[in-house]
């Protein structure tokens, strides 16, 4: 550490004493006459304007004339900076808020520590320097404003700069085998991707996502696109109204998203497992899914409810008539937790809006039917359940069917996933178990409680019994006793004197 | 009928002569007095013993020993075997009282100085049991293989190990092993059915022959009286046995139906252990001691000394009729009056104590 500082207050000197003599640039005027790539770049460099000179990285006196004085090394010259020292010496400034302020930037200066601590901070291969280094993105001579369409990093150039070695299988296979090489490819598909190589720079690129210095792995939880914070990412443009007026895209998903099931489960309740929106849209081609994809979408998670969809008579018709497959009776981004109201025909039920008796009276019958067994099974469980408490409460042992109810509640979820078949004898085949679970629930349950009287009962003949058995037998030995005292006392007085 | 009886007895007594223990038994008296009270509970201890052996041969008939089905046979004991509910229910309860039970006789014993010169024997077989009575208890507990019992087992085990040089292979041979395991239950068991009612009925016959041969103690100073009260043992005595006996047996079948002992959890030996574990009130107050005990007293280890002197106290105790003179000679032994009361108060405060803990 001291090393760095003792570096960083060395080149700090120098280019301030560099950046008085900056229009007498003696490296660079020799080196542009040498015809040199470096010194041509250095030419429009953002430093350069800002009067630092070659030494301001390289170390030595710019304005010597005499190449032996300009590059002695007790003037400070150092040559090619290598390795970690790279970044160090854009840290010297870059890391210096005052050194900055007073080259009249406004950029953070805490991107070098960023870096550090960001994924690309990890040791490279040979173990002797940082796995990125400064001008791996934005180059070493030629540095311009991300802001500059020339620069590496400029929005429409990142994407380009970041497969230079995210594409590349070899190398990513020795730092990280199982993480995927073709994000470019999937970017190229996505709306964002497709936008960005028209060239708008608005659309969100890799740097949008995964932040720039600070790029941390999707698994650490302080990642931008770690699962919990994934709404919150998508939702910096895309919940901003004004960014987004252009697209002429609805802007509340991320307040509907976290209203919904999944978002609850996501945001509230901490459950990494809970989809957030890359996880339906995808992460790198991301892009709405298609009508009829929907139920492939959602079905990756519920792989059940998808198949039986897919071979239920709704498949058919919903195709025919371009209807959103789960979406149409769930919603999209603002799913709510599915109720035993949504099936039937009442109010709350989405089974009437398409079917009614007098448009769809088959379909009205099936909905009114299933809904009518799931109220059934619903009450049932309930009922089961109030007596095995009342049973449990009274001291009985109703073990056996508390852990049945298990069997009910299982039928009862069961049935709601089997409504998905939209066929009424495989929703039976479902839900009857349940009922016949349950009435054995509550047979089993009831019978706990009569027993329970029945011992009161019997406890009470009995003790009234035995109360009166010992009773009897107290006042026997009591008699004997006085029949013994009489005798004692009789025979007392008989005896002569 | 009287007729049938008196043949069937007639039948008897030829063969087995009979008419001379009648004869032995009308003549034996029990002393009544105003401490006549406490006679009853060595009745009540020994009926209690009999509910025992008779619901531990019921729930025998059901219940498995072994880690796998242990809790599970307790479990179908209590709901599908008919009054299977009501047998184990009076066994726990009646097991608790009966160490009760057992406790006041001993105490009274103790009190009247019953012990003393000719009894010694009969106070020495009875202390015996008494801590085979512990015994039962402390190997029942864990027969349920409940959460509560497998730990209080684990703290049990683990205060019998403290003991110097012996404590470490009593504990290994308790356990069967090095933790409470499978293998701990199977001989708990065989303990709580085979050796410990084995020798149990071995020494109760003998208490119960030295009773009755001996006759029951009366206090000290009861015969400077004028007049000494007695009651015919037979039926008199017996018969009011008796009575209390049902009072008792009522007294089990309410607190049986009213509160039902409960299962609780199955044991898992890798869980933690839950909070509140502790032993059965009976050896609640060592166990509270052993809690206040400091770590180390000077040079001793604390919960070896608070071991040693329980130790030394209960084999002071278990000699006393050897080394308490003065009532051997008849004369009042106001140490002794003073020691059992700090005994009681004691075992008292500290049960008390550990429960509020």
């Amino acid at each position: 550490m001291k090393t760095v500082q003792r570096l960083a207050v060395t080149v700090a000197v120098l280019m301030l004493w560099a950046g008085g003599v900056a229009a007498a640039d003696k490296c660079l005027e020799c080196h542009t006459a040498t015809g040199d790539k470096p010194s041509a770049l250095f030419m429009h460099d953002v430093h350069r304007t800002k009067g630092i000179t070659c030494a301001g990285c390289h170390g030595g006196n710019a304005s010597a004339e005499d190449m032996e004085q300009a590059m002695d090394p007790k003037a400070g010259f150092r040559g090619v900076p290598k390795g970690d020292e790279i970044s160090q010496r854009c840290a010297a400034c870059h890391a210096d808020a005052s050194r900055m302020k007073s080259f009249g930037s406004s950029l953070l200066t805490t991107q070098f520590d960023q870096l550090k601590a960001s994924v690309h901070g990890g040791s490279a291969l040979d173990g002797k320097e940082r796995i990125v280094q400064c001008i791996t993105c934005h180059g070493a001579h030629g540095i311009v404003r991300v802001t500059n369409p020339a620069s590496p990093v400029y929005p429409l150039n990142i994407v380009r700069t970041c497969t230079r070695c995210h594409a590349d299988a070899a190398l990513m296979r020795s730092y990280d085998p199982k993480l995927p090489v073709d994000q470019l490819e999937k970017y190229r598909t996505s709306v964002h991707g497709k936008r960005n190589a028209a060239g708008d720079p608005k659309v969100a690129e890799c740097a949008s996502c995964h932040g720039s210095h600070d790029i941390r792995s999707a698994k650490d939880a302080t990642s931008r696109v770690n699962a919990a914070h994934v709404p919150a990412t998508c939702g910096r443009c895309h919940s901003d109204a004004a960014y987004m007026k252009p697209y002429g895209i609805p802007t509340d998903q991320q307040e509907k998203f976290s209203r919904s099931v999944h978002g609850v489960a996501l945001l509230q309740k901490h459950d990494h497992g809970a989809p957030a929106c890359n996880s339906c849209h995808g992460n790198h081609g991301a892009a709405p899914p298609g009508i009829e994809s929907i139920s492939k979408v959602c079905g990756t998670c519920h792989a059940l409810n998808a198949d039986l969809f897919s071979s239920s008579p709704h498949k058919g018709i919903f195709d025919q008539q371009h209807l959103p497959e789960c979406e149409t009776c769930h919603g999209s981004h603002e799913i709510l937790p599915a109720t035993d109201a949504m099936l039937g025909v009442g109010p709350e039920a989405v089974c009437s809006r398409c079917h009614t008796a007098q448009k769809n009276p088959r379909g009205f019958a099936a909905a009114r039917s299933m809904s009518t067994v799931m109220d059934s099974l619903r009450m049932m469980e309930r009922r089961a359940q109030d007596l095995v408490n009342d049973a449990e409460q009274k001291g009985m042992e109703v073990s056996e069917p508390k852990f049945r109810l298990r069997d009910v509640h299982q039928a009862w979820l069961q049935s709601r996933t089997m409504v998905h078949a939209f066929n009424e004898a495989k929703f039976r085949t479902a839900a009857d178990p349940g009922l016949v679970a349950a009435q054995a629930v509550i047979t089993e349950a009831e019978a706990a409680i009569h027993e329970y009287t029945f011992r009161r009962v019997g406890l009470g003949i009995s003790t009234i019994i035995i109360t009166i058995l010992a009773g009897s037998v107290y006042l026997f030995v009591r008699r004997l006793e006085r029949r013994h005292q009489r005798s004692t006392v009789s025979h007392s007085h008989h005896t002569p004197s | 009928m009287m007729r049938i009886l008196r043949s069937i007895y007639a039948w008897m007594d030829e063969r087995l002569q009979l008419k001379g223990l009648m004869e032995y038994m009308g003549k034996k008296y029990v002393p009544v007095h105003r401490h006549s009270i406490w006679y009853y509970f060595g009745g009540v201890s020994l009926f209690l013993f009999i509910i025992q052996v008779t619901t531990g041969i019921l729930l025998l008939l059901y219940y498995k020993s072994g880690e796998a089905l242990a809790f599970e046979s307790i479990r179908f004991i209590m709901a599908k075997v008919e009054f299977g509910w009501l047998i184990r229910s009076i066994h726990s309860w009646a097991a608790n009282l009966f160490i009760l039970a057992a406790m006041i006789h001993m105490f009274s014993v103790f009190f009247e100085k019953a012990y003393r010169k000719p009894r010694e024997m009969t106070w020495l077989t009875g202390m015996l049991m008494f801590f085979l009575a512990l015994g039962f208890g402390f190997s029942g507990y864990l027969l349920p293989w409940n959460e509560l019992a497998f730990f209080a087992t684990k703290v049990g085990t683990d205060i019998a190990g403290i003991v110097p040089v012996v404590g470490k292979p009593i504990m290994t041979f308790l356990r069967g092993g090095d933790e409470v395991t499978g293998a701990t239950l199977s001989r708990f068991f065989g303990f709580h059915v085979a050796v410990l009612p084995g020798i149990f009925t071995v020494l109760l016959g003998m208490h119960l022959l030295m009773v009755q041969r001996q006759g029951m103690s009366e206090p000290l100073g009861h015969r400077a009286e004028e007049e000494q009260k007695t009651m015919p043992f037979f039926p008199n005595f017996m018969l009011r046995d008796l009575a209390l006996w049902l009072l008792v047996l009522n007294l089990l079948a309410i607190l049986a139906v009213f509160f039902p002992w409960e299962l609780g959890k199955k044991a898992d030996v890798l869980s933690s252990a839950p909070a509140g574990i502790h032993p059965e009130w009976y050896f609640l107050f060592m166990f509270q001691t052993l809690k206040y005990i400091p770590g180390k007293i000077w040079f001793l280890d604390g919960e070896v000394l608070g071991i040693g002197l329980f130790g030394l106290a209960g084999v002071l105790w278990t000699l006393i009729p050897f080394w308490d003179r003065k009532s051997a000679r008849g004369e009042q032994n106001r140490f002794v009056n003073y020691l059992g009361l700090f005994a009681v108060l004691y075992i008292l405060l500290f049960t008390i104590l550990g429960w509020l803990a």
